[in-house]
């Protein structure tokens, strides 16, 4: 049995999001490598140090009568999220906040993406950005619920909300192996909060960009860089969840946390240019009709299990 | 001046370029994104997401004001090029390259439009939205906003005047932008000379041009690895690579084909059965739902390029209401139809179904 | 954290007043194709699926008990879980009944 990770001091939270940076622009670094290749051109992997360059240099936009203070919030919350995300993913023996719920932490601020997607929508008075704002919502309505659930099903193995004991929990047998389904919600939760690859309508080129078609400079780079956080923060906090912590052979425990979220984070920044986008009008029968009696039967399977053994 | 130096050079590894096609330039619009996309170099979305505004052909009047209230709103470091022809392209990246890197006029650029608000809209100027019952039966705000001319993935010079009910499409009005003034100077017109003959030539850019309009549709249903495919094979055909293009437009198609999650969003929107087409004045080829239209398009564009020269399956339209102008084998979308089938739908499904309609020109006869 | 996530968005902020051409943000009027706005986009928008928020809302409150609920179903053993489970059955019911009143399409 391993030891459950005990709470370090807050002056390592820089760590903490210097490593989430690290991942963020990692993944970042991946995307642009095979959005490089997709376009035939050189295979550089500098496109992010260059959009970045980029936004730092471009003047900043204001629209008419915006509701700026709400826009900017919107903008950057997606990047205070992520950081938040990542105080209760235990890295190996230590982790930032040992909550007692840190599991209903994590599902209390992946709902706060509702509130920044769509105020970034509406603070621009824009219409394309609103409806922008409007179709994450709609998203939201499908993909919320059966993410809440599956979050559940290793609550429920483990006994505990604490995430640390969750990954205690799973020595010898990985939750994913047998709550595949609960994990591969969990994943198109991921998606969906950061915005990605299938879940990308609110940020549609039908749109002219949708929720970000008024966001320039370093408004659009906070609103970007807060999309590839999340992305991480949603792939390293599977790690103690659904792929068994820190354990593994031969590596201490904190660089297989690393290294199972970085794999876990390029499969899903590869997901995002092979498959078409999910229309939230067309994924909301999926998200009740399907997801969620999927998610809530493997709960029940998970209970079962528990009683019986 | 060292930072700010190696800023630029960094940040002009990717501009954005904002691609204005003036109807009938189509080829120098296809030049345009394949140089920039060899040089690293993006297609933005908005002029937010822009520093290049590339005009390609010379626009009327209407479509001047469109292009100088979007120079507006380019935040900047901004340029703007003009590009006649395709043949010209590639001086004009390299001068709007030269203009992004000039730091110092682009601070005087930007200090100039400070405290100088948007010309076209203060906040006075612009109404609030008012109410109107929706088909629930609810009062709820609506919305005038035009789609186009200056829209991703969108068939050039169409303006739609929709009425929105959030992002419902309750009644739309379609035009072309500059109808009143005819075809632009230089405009070209796909698939032939005078004669109405079609060669070799001819045909492969019909074929190009189907591809393209595929593209669209895929890049606009959220699939960009097979829009960038289509846009491949679209470059190889108009590059005269023929047994290329003809390889990878096979392996698209069975992609496309073979993809169930894109059936699945595609199936089932925007269904026109025959009767309707013949009602609008739409080609018979677009029976079916918009699944069906974007395979169509692509088998169209592979049974142009594959099949014996001469015979080339044009893109489609109708010969008789074609006005006069524009050759025969060329016909043209009229708007009106356009905005028909589109309205009821959302704005995401109304976009598809613009984009399944394989636009290659449009008729000028607006609806009003 | 929540310091170190200020820290960073106001670094970036920071950096992009060092770096950017311009400081002050350039007021324009919204992109609309290109044509000046009819009205304003903040208004009072059709959410065409607003009974789907009201399922929702429904089975949200029930999600959490299901927190509580997890912590010590393996102490309670069957009955917890059939209690649970019942319940769970009885709001997907629920859900299928609104999925055939068409409550799940709105378009």
């Amino acid at each position: 049995m391993a030891e459950v990770p005990a709470a370090v001091s807050g002056g390592w939270a820089p760590v903490a999001a210097g490593l989430l940076g690290t991942l963020a622009v990692a993944a970042a670094l991946f995307d642009g490598a095979l959005a490089e290749r997709a376009a035939g051109a050189r295979l550089g992997t500098g496109r992010p140090v260059g959009e970045v360059a980029r936004l730092l240099r471009q003047r900043r936009r204001t629209t008419v009568a915006a509701d700026r203070l709400l826009w900017r919030i919107g903008g950057a919350g997606l990047l205070g999220m992520a950081l938040m995300i990542v105080t209760v993913v235990p890295l190996g023996r230590w982790t930032l906040f040992d909550l007692a719920v840190g599991v209903v932490w994590v599902n209390a601020l992946d709902v706060l993406a509702w509130a920044f997607v769509w105020l970034t929508g509406w603070g621009a008075n824009s219409a394309y950005t609103m409806v922008g704002g409007y179709r994450f919502l709609a998203h939201g309505l499908a993909y919320e619920l059966p993410l809440m659930f599956a979050l559940v099903a290793p609550a429920v193995a483990a006994s505990s909300l604490r995430v640390g004991e969750v990954a205690a929990a799973q020595q010898g047998l990985w939750f994913v192996v047998w709550m595949p389904v609960a994990f591969v919600v969990y994943c198109l939760g991921v998606v969906a909060i950061a915005v990605w690859g299938p879940f990308s309508p609110a940020l549609g080129r039908d749109l002219a960009g949708g929720v970000t078609a008024e966001l320039s400079g370093v408004d659009r780079l906070l609103f970007l860089a807060g999309r590839y956080a999340l992305l991480a923060a949603g792939a390293a906090f599977a790690v103690p969840m659904f792929l068994g912590g820190g354990a593994g052979p031969l590596l201490p425990a904190w660089a297989w946390v690393l290294v199972k979220a970085t794999v876990l984070l390029a499969v899903l920044v590869w997901l995002r240019r092979r498959v078409p986008a999910l229309r939230p009008d067309v994924f909301m029968e999926v998200g009740w009709l399907v997801l969620l009696p999927a998610v809530l039967l493997q709960d029940l399977l998970v209970a079962v299990i528990v009683i019986g053994g | 001046m060292g930072v700010s130096g190696a800023l630029a050079r960094l940040a002009l590894r990717h501009a954005h370029l904002l691609v204005i096609e003036v109807p009938g330039n189509w080829l120098t619009r296809v030049a345009v994104e394949r140089l920039a996309g060899a040089r690293g170099w993006r297609l933005a979305v908005s002029p937010a997401d822009a520093d290049i505004l590339a005009v390609c052909g010379s626009p009327g009047p209407e479509l001047s004001l469109v292009v100088a209230s979007l120079w507006e709103q380019l935040p900047g470091p901004r340029a703007r090029i003009d590009v006649a022809a395709p043949e010209l392209v590639a001086a004009a990246l390299d001068q709007a390259e030269a203009v992004l890197r000039d730091t110092p006029r682009q601070r005087r650029d930007s200090a100039a439009r400070d405290g100088r608000g948007p010309d076209d809209a203060s906040d006075d100027d612009i109404a609030l939205a008012h109410g109107s019952e929706d088909r629930d039966g609810l009062e709820m705000d609506v919305l005038h906003v035009r789609l186009g001319p200056v829209l991703p993935d969108w068939p050039a010079g169409l303006v739609l005047r929709a009425h929105l009910h959030g992002d419902l499409v309750a009644k739309a009005h379609a035009g072309v932008v500059d109808a009143g003034h005819g075809p632009a100077g230089g405009a070209h017109v796909v698939g032939g000379g005078p004669s109405g003959e079609v060669g070799p030539a001819d045909a492969a850019e019909l074929a190009a041009q189907r591809c393209d309009n595929a593209a669209r549709l895929l890049a606009l249903a959220g699939w960009r690895d097979a829009a960038q495919r289509a846009r491949v094979v679209r470059d190889r055909l108009l590059a005269g690579e023929r047994s290329a293009a003809t390889t990878e437009l096979a392996r698209l198609r069975r992609r496309v084909r073979r993809s169930r999650l894109l059936r699945w969003s595609l199936r089932r929107v925007g269904p026109l059965p025959p009767d309707e087409l013949a009602r609008l004045g739409l080609a018979p080829e677009l029976t079916g739902d918009v699944w069906d239209r974007l395979n169509g398009m692509l088998s169209r564009a592979a049974l142009t390029v594959g099949g014996p020269a001469g015979v080339a399956v044009g893109p489609v339209g109708v010969e008789a209401g074609a006005p006069a102008g524009v050759p025969v084998g060329v016909p043209a979308t009229p708007p009106a139809a356009v905005a028909s089938v589109v309205s009821g739908w959302d704005l995401a499904t109304a976009r598809l179904i613009v984009a399944s309609l394989d636009i290659a020109a449009l008729g000028v006869v607006t609806d009003g | 954290m929540a310091l170190v996530a200020v820290v960073v968005v106001a670094g970036c902020y920071l950096a992009h007043r060092a770096l950017a051409i311009a400081r002050r943000p350039l007021l324009v009027s919204p992109f609309q194709s290109g044509w000046p706005p009819a009205e304003h986009a903040l208004s009072r928008y059709h959410v065409r699926w607003y009974l789907v928020t009201v399922l929702f809302l429904a089975f949200d409150v029930e999600m959490l008990f299901m927190y509580p609920w997890a912590v010590v179903v393996a102490d309670l053993g069957a009955t917890a879980v059939v209690e649970m489970f019942v319940f769970l059955a009885g709001v997907l019911v629920a859900v299928v009944w609104a999925w055939r009143e068409g409550a799940l399409r709105w378009v």
